[in-house]
């Protein structure tokens, strides 16, 4: 129970959906280029061989996050409860009897308007709410994995 | 088709998937080595293109994972078939069957 219930938290922190996400792709680009390099190739052109085997790194990366955190179930639980208040401030607006009543109605009708927009706007383009300080493209063509967390320097 | 290899068919990757892992449970890497072999590069797949994938597929629970120690002991994101997505495999395996004949067919009279 106390797995199912820290993994939950765990995918609601979008910096350790990230960080999962990086992680395993990661894993995969250092082993192509690992794999690669034991035919005789330098580390450099075993790198390239590995990004071009696997593909656009960042746009995956994007993808995936994005498909990680999309059906959370805290996140449908969030848009339930905003559909809920756009139908009772609807409810109030219509047979509100006094005019403060009426206005509690148009809040709440303005509160879920605004959450389902805000939900909108940042599914549109996951990648500009991260940072971008470990993004795998340095990871993987850094000659001297410097700047990287885990470099491919364990390869040579 | 021109380099002699051929771009995947919309839906097949999850077929290539679920049938690579339901022999036994692999991180993504085994899944890629898996397919490529199989397939001896005959078709145009980036490795990267799994992992959408992937990440669709255990949303839909057809697939679970959990990390483990890879064969190199490093930290790996192992991925097993589930009851639903073994039921799935069954389901598309015998709709690829009925449209490949179909086509064979077609493409043998017309």
């Amino acid at each position: 129970m106390s797995a199912v219930i820290g993994r939950l938290f765990k995918r609601l922190d979008s910096r350790a959906v990230e960080r999962e996400v990086e992680e395993e792709l990661r894993f995969h680009l250092e082993m192509l280029a690992k794999d690669h390099c034991q035919q005789d190739v330098s580390i450099t052109e075993a790198r390239a061989f590995a990004l071009k085997r696997f593909g656009n790194v960042e746009r995956i990366k994007d993808e995936c996050i994005e498909i990680s955190s999309r059906n959370h179930p805290l996140k449908r639980l969030f848009k339930s409860f905003l559909i809920l208040t756009f139908l009772v401030g609807i409810f109030v607006h219509i047979f509100g009897t006094h005019f403060k009543i009426v206005r509690v109605g148009d809040v709440l009708m303005a509160v879920a308007i605004m959450g389902r927009l805000f939900l909108y706007v940042r599914g549109l383009k996951p990648s500009s709410f991260r940072s971008k300080t470990e993004s795998l493209y340095p990871l993987m063509l850094n000659d001297t994995g410097t700047t990287a967390p885990t470099s491919l320097r364990s390869l040579s | 088709m021109a380099n002699g290899r051929t771009d995947l068919m919309q839906g097949t990757l999850e077929l290539l998937i679920l049938k690579t892992l339901s022999r036994e449970s692999m991180h993504g890497y085994g899944i890629a080595q898996r397919i490529h072999q199989s397939v001896d590069d005959l078709l145009k797949i980036e490795d990267g293109s799994l992992y959408p994938a992937l990440y669709r597929m255990e949303e839909r629970g057809w697939i679970a994972s959990e990390w483990g120690v890879s064969e190199n002991n490093r930290r790996a994101k192992f991925y097993r078939l589930t009851r639903a997505g073994r039921k799935h495999l069954e389901i598309e395996r015998a709709n690829w069957d009925r449209i490949s004949q179909a086509v064979t067919k077609i493409l043998q009279t017309a």
